[in-house]
């Protein structure tokens, strides 16, 4: 299942993002701000006029190119004269994670992180996954509270992402 | 992207060059060293050849040699990288050095890339610190600065790249940095030059074959060796050196040695000489090239020199140490090594003391230009005449070699053939046969025959010849399962294949990956895979290929070195960014790895470099998480670089902006923003700096002028008036400012002045704050500033005070001149040291502590300002301590509210001004407290409540002009002023059970109420006079419930105060009422800038029921004459008293102790109760009913009231005084604004259709009419309530009112509750018109009042034949109308009511049964009838059926008249 699900809005800013475990939040958060390059590249490579027929789905981003884990953490020691302070700053290294793409025809993109040592998830599920994304994000738009282009702070589309996503164990 | 300054070619070129070594003898060493340099180093910068060289290759042909360079190094015997390929700590040291010295220029030129929506300001445009070859550093550095065509440049990574490769250590599965000649050097001054010669060239031989040393490594078994006879010009004999040149080319020939003639010049001497020094350049990273250098010393020397130039401090140096283990703490790793380096390189000991910097500055200082040429000359002459024909001669010796075993071409040709064919040996192999790694060839094995010939082809730029040769070895090695020999070929095929000129075939991309796995899975050989992959990268971008090339960047990062996984990621990054769509994202993630890879490595200036330029994309992109690590990064980087300010920013961008973070990460940010930000104050002491914690908002910012209030003291209570505490009310705000307009307006004799403005206590952000407020001085100034705390921690404020600047004005005396000149500059507490003069004019109070809790909705600090002198306040900001000791200061800032008047205003976003923290201060003013004593919260509806009200002068200055304002004029009466005689006792003490009426005892033995007592009032003696004036005259608006205070004279003086009797009367309603009074007051001195002040009072009564009376007034049926009084006619009054107390307030009874009558035309004459019970009680839900007859007054009252009292108790309470009458007319005044929509009601069709222009008859009708009906009569109730409150009884008093207005019409002394609004419907159209109608017939029907008179019973003896009774009757008509009516009785008319069937028999009407008649206004007829009786019975009389109609209504029928209620007559049959 996923571990990271977000929506960004056209202008490329989160309007959702949510990840599992909480601490590695930062590290989900810079993964899916660089999928919207390949995400973009891949919204451009189809040509203009056939961007109305373009499936919304765009697949593996990052088909290629496979990172190496590193360890997890660094610790920097901080010396201050009144005391001594361990700061645990996540390492920001990825990887071992895919990611998915969606692209709505208002250029709102869908990015579902997915833990790949998880080889279960075959495309249609992942496919199924985005179009439940969608049709929440649709009824999350068409609350007339909601104002376009504010972060969302739905319960109904809290509890969907919940549902698709690993529980922490 | 890292541009390089060097095209690709020429990198790769210059990574691989003939090497040359050198050896030379102490004498030599000492001519060089004058120059600060060694040998190999004074060479070092004319080793590019400026010319081209020739030479034939194996097939004869002649080639040119380009651009070629040769590496002149010292002789190193020892290893100077493991040969595990993992490079050593000196190694690491040295390349970290580099990148560390090379730093991009402060302020360079903005360099600004425009990718999709970013703009990246990538401004790291800086000199290129190693210039590749002296004559042309000039031109590289004009191209540097003019060239168009670069982005951006990363030369910390091309001066490390240099440096890597120059170090790459020699391996045996290569040659090409196998050394190919050697360099022997000796100096003239020697005695025996030749001999020493002889003794180099077996010292070269001893090395090279001896075997006592693997390094260095040597190219070819007999390696060329070229004598140098250096001659220093200054010291030796050059006729000597002459002649034992001439020697030496008899012994070595003309092409194996050189004289090199240098130091034309002495140091001393040529200092006035400007000579370029081009080792300044080279020499930095000279001590890489000749490893020689690196000992201890050295080592020192360049940390000690790097801290000094970076300024970094011993934590920074410490970090390094931490990385980097010195190699200082371990000098057991290579001891051996060391010593023999000692042994071999004496001359090498540099003196301990130079450091770089200062070795710098005098390189070369015996050199003279002609010896730069000379040096030059020495180079190509030793290259063309000595290297070159060496090399050329080699090749053609193992081409022959090669030639003859094997057949090249066959060879050649088979290999391409199994490559591209069917091989898929190679990738198999290299899966299969790792542990046939190790394989090592003899190095005389023909397989390295090739390679060797292969290595020096491509040496000598023949590439062709080279890539086959490549090829072919490669072939063989992989047959062989040499994986790492086959590697290098791959490697050297690739370049060698790049390099060819036209490029005959495509890049071979896939023997780089071959040859980077190969070497790094296989070998586990990171320096050469590092090599392939640099080599690799290069060229890929070199084709624009750079999303492969950054793949490939990004492979070669591992764990093992940071430094070089910082550098490769950041290359990735760029190559990111240079793609044909920018991917910015990546670039700027890859940044990020790059600044945290830099980071570890201890180059903290780098790392903070990486994540600057990360910062741009990811700033205010709404990726608020990354952008905080980011800045928190970017803080502490900048902390530790020592530039703190840089830090403070970075810190305030993750505290301002509303960060997601986890609270103990905000904690952890906290602290060490303030940490860092001690650190920056404590350095600049100038001025308070601005804190960005916690946020003011500064908009809700709220200002009070006045003192705080005490609410209550003992038993008074105080004047509410406005307080911090209280929420701004908009509704409220108009509410009292329609008070004070009011109010004002009735000071001001009706009209309010032009430029009144209504006073404004607390200013907030929807009070007009356009003009300056005025403060008074001496009364506090109290802000109240409202914060948020954007964090999940608390924070800490302490010391909070405001900052104000304040400007000397004195209003009274503006024509003085010193005073002004003295007091015009404005003084302020921004400077704390100045305190003490500024206390003269304001002195302020500051909060000691204040905890901002997170998520604590609005905290608020309320601050306090009390201005001494008169002048001009403005209220600038804040100054508190943030956390524990960080002091410093936030401006407030209000902006006004955005001006939208004009079509500019509308169009551009402006906002007006707000002056809400610019008080001008004025002269003293009057200032009043109110003091309430006495004063209910609850109520009964009507009851009278006597109170009392304090007025103090709490200042220095008299007050005058008190009036109060009121939203409920009706609830209370400060008595008339123009019955002075106090009433009830003045002081309040003794007012206990005492009834707030004026009372008289009922005269001992008169009945009560048999008779009332009656008084005359004008109104104008009540109703508090300019009350109802205004009210008459203001059409509504215009005071209506303005009460003038009667003062003692008119003025409070300082200091004093009075009090004041004042009555409440309960609300009618029951229910809670807010009630607003607005004391208005002056000063007595005019002229002042403020004209009047203010104060507001809100009180809450809880009104309860009491009872509810109805009355209704019909007429009587008495004859007029009976009595005088009533000549002008009588009415009945009944009164209906119900006990409506749901009894919760422990009312146990009400007495009604007297019904009084106001009116100008009736009055109560007596009471008529039936029952003789003379004091009507009323428990719970108990209803009374009390008759009265009225009678109208005399006439020549008109103006007047009549109150008639009549009490039904012991006691009389006179109505017509104070406080009985004030609240009598107080309670007409909404009255009468209500009579208009009641008018509407009963009348209104009429008046509306008199608009549309119906004949004036119809209004006559209806006046006549209705005033024929009407009676305006105001009933007063007065009643004891009994309760019982703390098991003791208490009498309450009160009044209720009732306005009879129409006759047989119920009236309620309950205004009936207003109905729930009628929806209105929305009408497009106009009304049609109502109809015209007729004043109804129920009204009609009361222009005549009927009346029979006749006796009660009559006897008639029936059986003496009389059978006939005749009864004479009296009908008596009196028209109630002011109108002539035309009446006609009709005594024929038969009831046709079934009910009304005569039982008792019927009777006849004798004699005239129609009589038609006239009646003027009010007359009185009377008309005598005859009725006949035929049996004894009881008869009604009342058949006579009246019709009337106004005499002048032609076209109107009669209306039947409304009959007297059933006359029964009883007929006696008297036998």
């Amino acid at each position: 299942m996923a571990v990271c699900i977000a929506v960004i809005a056209k202008e490329n800013y989160p309007l959702y993002i949510r990840s599992v475990p909480v601490q590695n939040e930062l590290k989900f958060h810079y993964t899916v701000h660089t999928s919207l390059d390949v995400v973009e590249e891949k919204i451009s490579a189809v040509g203009k006029a056939m961007a109305d027929q373009r499936e919304l789905y765009l697949g593996l981003l990052y088909p290629t190119e496979d990172y190496k884990v590193y360890p997890s953490h660094m610790i920097i020691v901080y010396y201050t004269p009144v005391c001594m302070f361990f700061i645990l700053i996540e390492n920001i290294l990825l990887y071992r994670h895919t990611r998915y793409g969606y692209v709505t025809n208002s250029k709102v993109k869908f990015v579902i992180v997915a833990d790949s040592s998880n080889t279960s998830l075959r495309d249609n599920e992942i496919r199924s996954m985005f179009r439940k994304l969608h049709n929440s994000f649709t009824d999350v738009m068409c609350n007339p509270f909601y104002n376009p282009g504010d972060t969302i702070q739905s319960k109904a589309f809290d509890s969907m992402v919940s549902a698709m996503m690993v529980q922490a164990s | 992207m890292a541009q390089c300054v060097q095209s690709v070619q020429e990198f790769i070129q210059d990574s691989f060059v003939p090497m040359v070594a050198v050896l030379c003898s102490e004498d030599a060493e000492k001519v060089t060293r004058k120059n600060n340099l060694n040998f190999s180093e004074l060479l070092r910068p004319f080793c590019r050849l400026t010319s081209e060289g020739h030479m034939r290759d194996p097939s004869n042909q002649l080639q040119v040699v380009k651009n070629l360079r040769i590496s002149v190094n010292n002789v190193v015997t020892r290893p100077s990288v493991p040969s595990s390929g993992v490079p050593g700590h000196a190694h690491r040291r040295l390349l970290s050095e580099v990148v560390l010295t090379c730093q991009p220029a402060e302020g360079g030129v903005a360099n600004v890339i425009t990718a999709g929506d970013y703009d990246l300001n990538i401004s790291d445009r800086s000199l290129k610190a190693s210039v590749p070859w002296y004559s042309d550093w000039r031109d590289t550095l004009t191209e540097l600065s003019t060239s168009k065509h670069y982005t951006a440049t990363t030369p910390w990574f091309e001066a490390y790249r240099e440096s890597f490769l120059q170090s790459m250590p020699a391996s045996d599965h290569e040659f090409l940095n196998h050394y190919l000649a050697c360099l022997l050097v000796v100096s003239s001054s020697e005695a025996v030059p030749v001999e020493k010669f002889l003794k180099l060239s077996q010292e070269q031989h001893r090395i090279q074959h001896s075997g006592e040393y693997t390094n260095p490594k040597w190219f070819i078994p007999n390696t060329l060796k070229y004598y140098v006879l250096l001659h220093d010009m200054s010291q030796g004999d050059e006729q000597r050196a002459d002649s034992v040149y001439e020697d030496m080319k008899q012994r070595y020939g003309a092409q194996g040695c050189y004289l090199l003639k240098v130091n034309s010049r002495t140091a001393a001497a040529g200092a006035d000489e400007q000579i370029p020094d081009p080792w300044s350049q080279y020499l930095h990273k000279s001590s890489l090239q000749t490893p020689v250098v690196v000992n201890n010393t050295a080592v020192e020397n360049n940390v000690g020199g790097t801290s000094e130039v970076d300024g970094h401090d011993s934590e920074e140096k410490g970090s390094l140490d931490n990385t980097h283990p010195l190699q200082l703490d371990t000098p057991s790793d290579t001891p051996g090594s060391l010593d023999a380096l000692r042994a071999v390189a004496v001359e090498t000991k540099p003196p301990p003391l130079t450091t770089g910097v200062a070795a710098a500055t005098s390189h070369g200082a015996c050199l003279t230009l002609n010896d730069h040429d000379r040096i030059r000359l020495f180079i190509q002459e030793f290259t063309f005449r000595g290297l070159l024909p060496h090399i050329e001669k080699n090749i053609r010796q193992l081409n022959d070699q090669l030639v003859s075993r094997k057949g090249l071409s066959r060879s050649l040709f088979s290999a391409t053939k199994k490559w591209f064919g069917g091989g898929k040996v190679p990738e198999k192999s290299i899966a299969e046969l790792k542990n046939t790694s190790g394989l090592l060839y003899p190095p005389e094995a023909p397989e390295l025959q090739i390679r060797k010939m292969a290595d020096l082809c491509f040496l000598v730029q023949l590439y062709d010849l080279a890539y086959s040769c490549y090829h072919t070895a490669k072939k063989d090695f992989l047959s062989d399962q040499a994986m790492l020999y086959a590697a290098g070929a791959l490697e050297m095929a690739a370049v060698s294949a790049f390099l060819q000129v036209g490029a005959p075939r495509p890049y071979p991309a896939h023997y780089m990956d071959t040859a980077i796995q190969t070497y790094r899975d296989v070998s586990k050989n990171m320096v050469l895979a590092e090599r392939c992959a640099l080599l690799s990268a290069e060229v890929l971008k070199s084709q624009a290929k750079y999303s492969d090339a950054a793949t490939l960047l990004i492979k070669m990062t591992s764990e093992d070195s940071d430094l070089r996984s910082a550098l490769l990621l950041e290359q990735a990054a760029h190559c990111f960014i240079n793609m044909r769509n920018p991917m910015v994202r990546k670039f700027a993630f890859h940044m990020i790895l790059a600044g945290h890879r830099f980071s570890k490595a201890g180059q903290k200036r780098h790392a903070l470099r990486c994540y600057c330029q990360a910062m741009q994309v990811y700033k205010g992109k709404g990726w608020s998480l990354a952008e905080d690590h980011i800045n928190f990064t970017i803080g502490r980087q900048s902390f530790t670089l020592r530039q703190p300010e840089n830090a403070v920013t970075a810190f305030r961008h993750i505290l301002t902006n509303d960060s997601q973070q986890t609270s103990t990460q905000q904690g952890a940010f906290l602290r060490e923003y303030l940490y860092v930000y001690k650190n920056v104050t404590g350095a600049c002491e100038v001025a308070l700096p601005q804190l960005p914690l916690p946020c003011i908002n500064s908009s809700a910012t709220r200002v009070y002028f006045g003192h705080e209030r005490r609410l209550a003291e003992g038993e008074k209570q105080a004047a509410t008036h406005v307080s911090l505490d209280q929420e701004f009310d908009r509704d409220l705000a108009a509410m009292w400012q329609d008070l004070e307009e009011q109010v004002v307006a009735a000071a001001k004799r009706g009209v309010v002045p032009a430029t009144f403005q209504s006073t404004q206590c607390c200013l907030n952000s929807q009070t007009d704050n356009l003009r300056f407020p005025l403060a008074v001085v001496e009364e506090p100034i109290i802000v109240e500033v409202v914060f948020r705390n954007p964090l999940k921690v608390p924070l800490v404020l302490s010391d909070l005070s405001l900052l104000w600047k304040f400007t000397l004005k004195d209003f009274n005396r503006p024509q003085t001149q010193e005073d002004s000149v003295g007091d015009a500059v404005p003084i302020s507490n921004e400077k704390e040291a100045s305190v003490p003069r500024v206390r003269v004019c304001v002195t302020f109070v500051s909060i000691n502590f204040f905890c901002l809790i997170p998520l604590c909705l609005l905290p608020q600090a309320r601050l306090k300002l009390l201005p001494h002198q008169t002048g001009q306040l403005n209220i600038l900001g804040l100054v508190y301590n943030l956390g524990t000791s960080v002091r410093g200061r936030q401006d407030l800032e209000i902006q006004g509210p955005r001006l939208n008047q004009t079509k500019e205003e509308k169009t551009s976003v402006s906002h007006g001004p707000d002056r809400r923290l610019d008080p001008t201060i004025t002269p003293p003013m009057p200032l009043l407290e109110v003091f309430f004593l006495q004063f209910p919260t609850a109520l009964l509806c009507g009851e009278i409540r006597k109170a009392y009200v304090e007025f103090c002068n709490m200042s220095r200055v008299t007050l005058c002009g008190l009036r109060v304002a009121s939203t409920h004029p009706d609830f209370f009466t400060f008595g008339s002023s123009s019955l002075a005689t106090p009433l009830t006792p003045l002081s309040p003490t003794s007012f206990e059970n005492c009834s707030a009426y004026k009372t008289l005892a009922t005269p001992p033995g008169a009945t009560p109420g048999s008779v009332a007592a009656v008084t005359l009032v004008s109104e104008g003696d009540f109703g508090s006079g300019t009350g109802l004036r205004g009210g008459v005259s203001g059409a509504g608006t215009g005071g209506k419930g303005i009460t003038e205070i009667p003062l003692g004279e008119g003025t409070l003086k300082p200091g004093e105060s009075t009090q004041l009797p004042m009555w409440l009367r309960g609300p009618d309603q029951e229910g809670v009422h807010e009630i607003h009074f607005l004391f208005y007051y002056e000063s007595a001195e005019k002229g002042g800038k403020i004209s009047h002040r203010v104060l507001r009072h809100t009180v809450f009564i809880c009104a309860s029921r009491s009872l509810s009376v109805r009355a209704t007034a019909c007429r009587s049926n008495t004859l007029p004459e009976e009595e005088e009084e009533e000549r002008n006619g009588s009415m009945l009054v009944f009164v209906d008293v119900e006990n409506i107390n749901s009894s919760e307030a422990g009312v146990r009874e009400f007495h009604i102790a007297q019904v009084s009558s106001s009116s100008k035309q009736w009055r109560l004459h007596k009471c008529i109760n039936p029952a003789e019970d003379k004091d009507c009680k009323l428990t719970s839900r108990e209803r009374g009913k009390l008759c009265f007859r009225a009678t109208r007054c005399k006439p020549l009252q008109a103006e007047k009231y009549t109150f008639a009292d009549l009490s039904l108790g012991n006691e009389l309470i006179i109505t017509s005084t104070t406080p009985c009458a004030d609240f009598f007319f107080r309670r007409c005044q909404p009255l009468e604004s209500l009579r208009p929509p009641v008018a509407m009601e009963t009348q209104g069709r009429h008046s509306r259709s008199q608009g549309v222009g119906h004949g004036g008859g119809d209004k006559d009708i209806a006046g006549v009419v209705r005033k024929c009906n009407e009676v305006d009569l105001d009933i007063i109730i007065l009643w004891k309530a009994f309760v019982v409150e703390d098991n003791k009884q208490v009498i309450l008093e009160g009044q209720l009112h009732v306005a009879l207005q129409t006759i047989d019409k119920e009236a309620c002394s309950l205004t009936p509750k207003e109905e729930a609004q009628e929806m209105v419907l929305l009408k497009f159209k106009p009304e049609l018109p109502p109809p015209m109608t007729r004043p109804s017939m129920e009204q009609l029907s009361h222009l005549i009042k009927t009346n029979l008179q006749y006796p009660e019973s009559y006897s008639h003896p029936f059986n003496q034949k009389r059978y006939l009774c005749m009864v004479p009757v009296t009908l008596t008509l009196s028209n109630c109308s002011l109108a002539q009516v035309d009446v006609i009785i009709d005594l024929r008319h038969k009831t046709t009511s079934p009910e009304s069937l005569e039982v008792h028999g019927s009777f006849t009407w004798l004699g005239q049964t129609q009589f038609k008649m006239q009646l003027g206004a009010q007359e009185v007829m009377r008309v005598q009838l005859r009725a006949c009786f035929l049996h004894a019975g009881v008869y009604n009389l009342g058949t006579p059926r009246v019709f009337a109609k106004l005499a002048d209504q032609g076209a109107m029928c009669e209306t039947s008249q409304q009959t007297a209620t059933p006359a029964l007559i009883i007929i006696i049959n008297s036998t």
